[in-house]
């Protein structure tokens, strides 16, 4: 590989006429103005199309839902026997905990998941649970911004624009790389950022995770909604802009920043038309909607956003995330809260994961679960756990991935990974994989330097590809 | 750790054979040992005497090119009786790599990293600025200021002729939002239509520049470039409640032309000079090196520590140096003559300063250091507080005395009081009776019987008892309130053993906790307003009465900047690849080897006073060339260099090198002055040209490069949003001060839309940069910004279309030009063309955008259709392409 130029970035920004995944300028002035999201080829044929992550903002516990430990049992209450790694709680430790509630096998596969997750343990066959993820933030900032972008301590690109980098987008009138409902906390923004790669990569937020669906139903995304003249008079007056605009570019040699701008006024009417449809979930059946639980009070919002995800999905989002947020920190009431928590997303995620599956989808969507870590097997206080990046608990459902697969071990205590471990970077690097990505080979040039998600680590685990 | 060592090994250069086995420990073993087995085998801990972090004694466990007979490899494949790593085998992947690793020799890297690399000095960038004579050239007539030689002599070099001059009021909107930021008034446009003066220009020129909007302007420049902004950012995104006052202090030093040098020796050590005048300012200033992205939850400390000192050693480098220093943090720059000594000796400088005013208590955020802008006052507020908290710990623990003797006698009484008002009120007995029978208080019994006349569930039981039965169930009663009361105390102690922890700490002091009735609502109401209420002894009643004395004389908090401040000079440590776990050799104050002969002895203190004057030492290859690129590229689009913070050898050439030393000389020459910069760069016939582009040029100088004319540039979102709000007429030009919502919080909300005041004073939440700016390339305000990329997008064209903010303002100016009744329609489309586009209209054009009303209010039909038609032509205009577009 030659030594990469360091291309201004202005320079190429400069040229970029869509944005949000809008195609079409190409047409206009030819090869200058290549599409940023334009669909590109991967480096290898790939297993899955798009990601769907569903994120449990807080850190669910990996010992009460998918990786029983006995000795957790018998050892219930006695002092912590192992050394403790860097912790919040330190004045609240207690002894050790035993998991909460029961598991049982699911499944022809056989896979343990807890009475937490009665429906997603129904899909157990096609779960690929991963139980030895490893992180190195120990708070919530950290963690979410490694489990995003790779890295605790600087501002990177976050996964889905790395992809949307990567691959581009199929679905021109809507945005590459959505995010729905997230925090605004623990990162914000960070998290979704395209940081130094070309903001035509940047996630879009559907809301954020303080807002009510009814809220962000009405303008899913920024300025989407006509908010002055109905639409046919809003062309009239879109043709009078036009006509000037193009006008004031014949006078100026048709510079292509002019004809840029006269296109991304055409895109975006297009789009104004076109994309609030993906975003009218009150267009599916009843039945489906019952599916993701939209029908109970408890499950509608979770619900929403499964079924949004699904609803973008098949439009050719490429990235996707559904945020639970920010609610599974539970360094107390461990047994109310977890309780909550799980029935708000149980029932939506199975209804996720058995649709995805009816329509043909699961088969090229890859499906990720999983928080920003896990919680100790010690008890902190007297009902609660705390963080543990150690040794915790993600898993994966759909394209490319061994279903009915348990990967990875943690040590009998459940607090560090001792199997197949797999740090965030071999989680980014095998998500690329699936994704007909080389990890090593997506690369940036900034500041000097060529960057990449994994930085200079991640190994593909090859152990869970189908 | 990964990003720690974040290393170039991505790139793949021209390798040795030994090199390649490096590259291939660095990136596949060394990941493999640092997270299985320095544990036991790295730093006091050395198993087996082998330290597989600094490499010590490898080499009797590795026989070179041969791995199975390398006792090593035979351990990792659990080959023999010793199994490493013991907690579990490596994957087959990292056990390939060192075995590949060991075919390959089995080198160890140069195991001191401070081992001096051959500094390539011949880079154009570090040479020294050269005193240039302006070119000859042939068109002498085009020449204005010894800028256009420069420029015109490249362009003559190929053959080429600069663009013809631009017209009269296109000069004026350029420079007037080139200075200000905002279009020219009616009065601006038609006195310089009518001067006729060869000095109308420079007059203008000189108007613009003394305009307080200048500041306003220029300020933001430069606010870009030292990644403002008013919050932490990364994990906690805490606001920093008095950033503002640096962003003011920049507008400030644009608008009174504070000479450069001063500019950024205030910035970098504004604390740490002498002298009485701008003693405030001067603190403010720091804030350039405070308000970067701080991890502030990172438990590390350490590392959080150095996080920041790397963060401030990139801001400072590629600011006023262009350079990418941080990359030396892990290993010698790998492409510029920059020594991880070099990084170190400035690590020591910044590790040297604080910015941090306490670390917090474990588990929680750490605090950030503001500094008092007036010492004598902020001794006066912190010994209040300090009075104040320490005589509440004094309070706290005199009544916790008086309540733990009082409680020792009554608590033990409470089942005989319950025994007593049982009868009381069942047996119908005279309390004063029933007191002196039992020995009891009677007070307190009736106290007692007093309670037990509400009607709580809690008396259920009793009330249900009978004689026979009464004495069990009291002594239940007390059973209970025993078990909730000690657990109660043991929580108030804690709190107390807290709060005075806190205090001495300076640190968030906690709540006083508040006692959680449903546990033992029996324990509430007995304890809290009931008989077993405590009063105040004398004692504690007078420090209730200090303590509250105390906080109601409390004085508000004093003005404060986000600053620094010099703490304990650091010996510095090189970190062994950016590991501050692994600290080498010491290193002292030091700067850029490359750039300095002789290197700075007894360093005061942190050493920023020092490191200022180097930075602004007339004999510093880049500070000054650095900037005049800046202000170039601010009055051009594109920079001279067009890799603004990377002079690097990976940067990019600049297209003008000569102009550049000549601005630089120029600059310096003049006392760095700024505005006189402007003046010689503006009153050059180069920036005075069209925007045209002739056959030619478009020809041999395609991406104008050569300066073949002036570029066009799309309008930055403040000169869009600032417009608006002036076109409407709803400019709350105020200046300075903060915006934030009033009150203490941590992340507050912050609503752009609903702001009057310009652009630059909204407050910006690094984790949440408002949708507006976010959507027109404001960038994230995250790390030294070269320039803003301006992309024409469709999310910017939904916005022109749809958002509440251009359509409000649209009416605004509509109404505005509806009800001068002075005005035909005509002369309204007049008028709103000068004031939009600072250009006549067209008589066509006054006829096409009348019909285009009447057509609109036709079909908008109703009462306010005229309004409405003309709400939607301004509209038109105002999201324009020659709007956005400056000439």
């Amino acid at each position: 590989m030659p030594l990469p130029r360091n291309l201004p970035r202005r320079a190429l920004l400069r040229q970029s006429g869509a944005g949000f995944g809008l195609l079409g300028l190409r047409g206009l002035f030819g090869a200058e103005a290549p599409n940023p999201l334009g669909l590109k080829n991967p480096h290898f044929a790939p297993k899955a199309k798009r990601v769907i992550f569903l994120f449990m903002h807080g850190g669910p516990s990996s010992i009460d839902t998918f990786d029983p430990k006995p000795r957790l049992v018998t050892d219930n209450g006695k002092p912590v026997p192992f050394k403790r790694g860097l912790t919040f709680g330190e004045d609240a430790v207690r002894g050790l905990m035993k998991p909460l509630w029961d598991f049982k096998q699911h499944g022809q596969s056989g896979i343990p998941v807890s009475s937490l997750f009665p429906n997603v343990a129904t899909c157990a066959d096609d779960l690929c649970v991963l139980r030895s993820m490893v992180g190195d933030g120990v708070d919530h900032g950290a963690a979410l911004l490694q489990l995003h972008t790779g890295v605790f301590s600087f501002k990177r690109p976050s996964m889905g624009s790395w992809m949307l980098y990567g691959l581009g987008t199929e679905n021109q009138n809507l945005p590459g790389f959505i995010t729905i409902k997230p925090s605004l906390g623990h990162g914000g923004q960070n998290n979704w950022s395209s940081s130094f790669l070309p903001s035509d990569y940047q996630g879009t937020a559907i809301g954020n995770s303080g807002m009510k669906v009814e809220e962000i139903a009405k303008e899913p995304v920024p300025y989407l909604i006509s908010k002055g003249l109905p639409a046919e008079h809003q062309r009239y007056e879109l043709d009078m802009l036009q006509n000037m605009n193009r006008k004031h570019a014949s006078a100026n040699d048709h510079d292509p920043e002019l004809e840029a701008r006269i296109g991304a006024f055409e895109l975006a009417f297009r789009m104004q038309v076109k994309a609030p449809e993906a975003f009218e979930v009150d267009r599916e059946s009843e039945a489906t909607k019952k599916l993701y639980g939209m029908d109970d009070e408890v499950t509608r919002d979770f619900g929403w956003q499964c079924l949004l995800a699904r609803r973008l999905s098949e439009r050719g989002v490429r990235f996707v995330q559904c945020s639970h947020s920010y609610k599974w920190d539970q360094h107390s009431e461990l047994q109310k809260l977890h309780t909550k928590n799980a029935a708000e997303v149980d029932k939506p995620i199975a209804g996720l994961l058995k649709d995805l599956k009816a329509r043909g989808l699961l088969q090229d969507t890859l499906v990720i679960w999983g928080g920003e870590f896990g919680r100790t097997p010690w008890a902190q206080g007297n009902d609660g756990r705390d963080h543990n990046p150690y040794g915790y608990t993600m898993w994966m459902a759909g394209a490319g991935v061994k279903p009915g697969f348990v990967y990875g071990a943690t040590d009998e205590f459940g607090y560090h990974a001792v199997e197949n471990r797999m740090h965030l970077h071999d989680l980014h690097a095998t998500v690329l994989h699936l994704m007909g990505l080389n990890h090593e080979k997506l690369t940036y040039p900034f500041a000097g330097r060529n960057f990449r998600l994994t930085d200079i680590a991640g190994s593909v685990a090859h152990g869970i590809i189908a | 750790m990964a990003s720690l060592r974040s290393c170039l090994f991505l790139l793949t250069l021209p390798l040795l054979a030994q090199d390649a086995g490096l590259e291939h420990f660095e990136k596949k073993v060394r990941p493999v040992l640092a997270q299985h087995c320095y544990a036991c085998h790295s730093g006091n801990v050395k198993m087996g005497g082998l330290d597989l972090q600094t490499g010590v004694n490898v080499s009797s466990f590795v026989v070179r090119g041969d791995p199975q007979q390398s006792r090593l490899y035979s351990a990792v494949t659990y080959g023999e009786k010793v199994k490493m790593p013991p907690s579990g085998k490596l994957g087959a992947e990292a056990i390939a790599s060192i075995r590949e690793w060991i075919e390959l020799g089995a080198d160890w890297p140069n195991a001191s990293v401070t081992a001096e690399k051959k500094l390539t000095t011949n880079h154009w960038a570090f040479q020294p600025v050269r005193n240039v004579v302006p070119p000859k050239v042939k068109n002498e007539a085009w020449v204005q200021t010894n800028v256009d030689r420069f420029v015109l002599a490249k362009l003559e070099a190929q053959g080429l002729k600069p663009a013809a001059a631009v017209s009269k009021l296109a000069l004026l909107r350029r420079v007037t939002y080139d200075l200000t930021g905002l279009p020219p008034s009616l009065e601006e446009i038609d006195a310089f239509l009518k001067d006729e003066s060869k000095q109308a220009y420079a007059k203008v020129v000189d108007k613009l520049l003394a305009s307080p909007r200048y500041g306003e302007r220029w300020g933001r420049h430069w606010l870009d470039v030292a990644r403002y902004a008013d919050s932490t950012g990364m994990d906690e995104d805490h606001i920093y409640p008095y950033a503002w006052r640096y962003r003011d202090y920049v507008v400030n030093a644009f608008n009174a032309d504070l000479p450069f040098n001063q500019f950024v020796q205030e910035q970098i050590a504004g604390d740490l000079m002498t002298g009485p005048e701008r003693k405030q300012e001067r603190t403010v200033a720091t804030g350039f090196l405070a308000l970067g992205p701080k991890p502030l939850a990172q438990q590390d400390r350490i590392k959080m520590i150095y996080d920041v000192v790397d963060e401030q050693i990139d801001t400072v480098s590629k600011a006023l140096l262009g350079l990418t220093v941080s990359c030396a943090r892990c290993h010698d720059h790998k492409f510029d003559p920059i020594l991880t000594k070099d990084y170190y000796g400035l690590a020591s400088i910044f590790a040297s300063t604080q910015s941090f005013r306490n670390l917090g208590r474990p588990g929680s955020v750490s605090y950030l250091y503001n500094a008092p802008l007036d010492a004598g006052e902020y001794g006066i507020y912190q010994a209040h507080r300090w009075r104040t908290y320490s005589k509440r710990v004094e309070l706290e623990d005199a009544a916790a005395e008086d309540a733990t003797r009082e409680n020792l006698l009554l608590r033990p009484k409470i089942a005989e009081y319950l025994v007593a008002a049982w009868k009381a009120q069942h047996l119908k007995k005279p309390t004063a009776a029933l007191a002196e029978e039992l020995g009891l208080e009677r007070r307190m019994l009736d106290r007692w019987v007093d309670l037990a006349k509400k009607d709580a569930d809690y008396w259920k039981t009793w009330r249900e008892a009978t004689e026979e039965t009464i004495a069990a169930v009291a002594k239940n009663y007390q059973i209970t309130y025993d078990a909730t009361a000690t657990k109660w105390d043991t929580q108030l102690s804690n709190w107390r053993r807290r709060y005075a922890q806190e205090v001495a700490a300076d640190r968030d002091l906690p709540e006083r906790p508040k006692f959680d009735g449903k546990d033992n609502s029996f324990f509430a109401a007995t304890t809290f307003g009931g008989p077993m209420e405590l009063t105040d002894s004398p004692r504690v009643a007078q420090l209730r009465a200090e303590y509250a004395e105390l906080e109601r004389t409390m004085p508000a908090e004093p003005a404060m900047a986000s600053a620094v401040t010099d703490g304990p000079s650091i010996q510095q440590r090189i970190f062994t690849r950016g590991d501050h776990l692994n600290p080498g050799e010491p290193v002292g104050k030091q700067f850029l080897t490359v750039m300095t002969p002789k290197q700075p002895h007894d360093v005061k203190g942190s050493g920023r006073l020092e490191l200022a004057a180097w930075l602004t030492d007339r004999s510093n290859p880049l500070t000054a060339r650095v900037f005049v690129n800046r202000i170039w590229q601010g009055h051009f689009g594109e920079a001279l260099v067009r890799t603004a913070n990377n002079w690097g050898t990976t940067g990019e050439k600049p297209s003008h090198p000569e102009l550049l030393d000549y601005l630089a000389t120029q600059f310096v020459e003049q006392g760095w002055s700024v505005k006189a910069l402007h003046r010689t760069i503006l009153l050059s016939n180069a920036y005075r040209m069209s925007t045209t582009v002739t056959a030619e040029a478009k020809q041999a100088d395609p991406s104008n490069r050569l300066l073949s004319r002036f570029p066009r540039a799309r309008m930055s979102v403040e000169q869009i949003r600032d417009s608006f709000l002036l076109l409407d007429g709803s400019l709350d030009g105020a200046l300075g001060g903060s915006m934030l919502p009033s009150g203490k919080m941590k992340r507050p909300k912050v609503e752009p839309d609903d702001m009057t005041r310009r652009t630059l004073y909204i407050p910006v939440r690094r984790g949440s940069i408002p949708t507006v700016l976010a959507t027109f390339d404001y960038g994230d305000a995250t790390t030294s910004s070269d320039g803003r990329p301006r992309t024409n997008v469709a999310p910017q064209a939904l916005f022109m279309m749809n958002s509440k903010y251009v359509v409000e303002h649209a009416k605004g100016f509509a109404d505005r030009l509806i009800k001068d009744e002075s005005l035909t329609d005509s002369s309204r489309l007049e008028r709103a063309y000068l004031l939009v586009l600072t250009r006549k209209a067209e008589p066509q054009e006054v006829d096409g955008a009348l019909s285009y009303i009447a057509s609109m209010a036709q079909k908008l039909g109703g009462n306010d259709a005229r309004a409405k038609a003309w709400q939607s032509f301004c509209h038109v205009l105002m999201s324009s392409n020659e709007f956005v577009f400056l000439p």
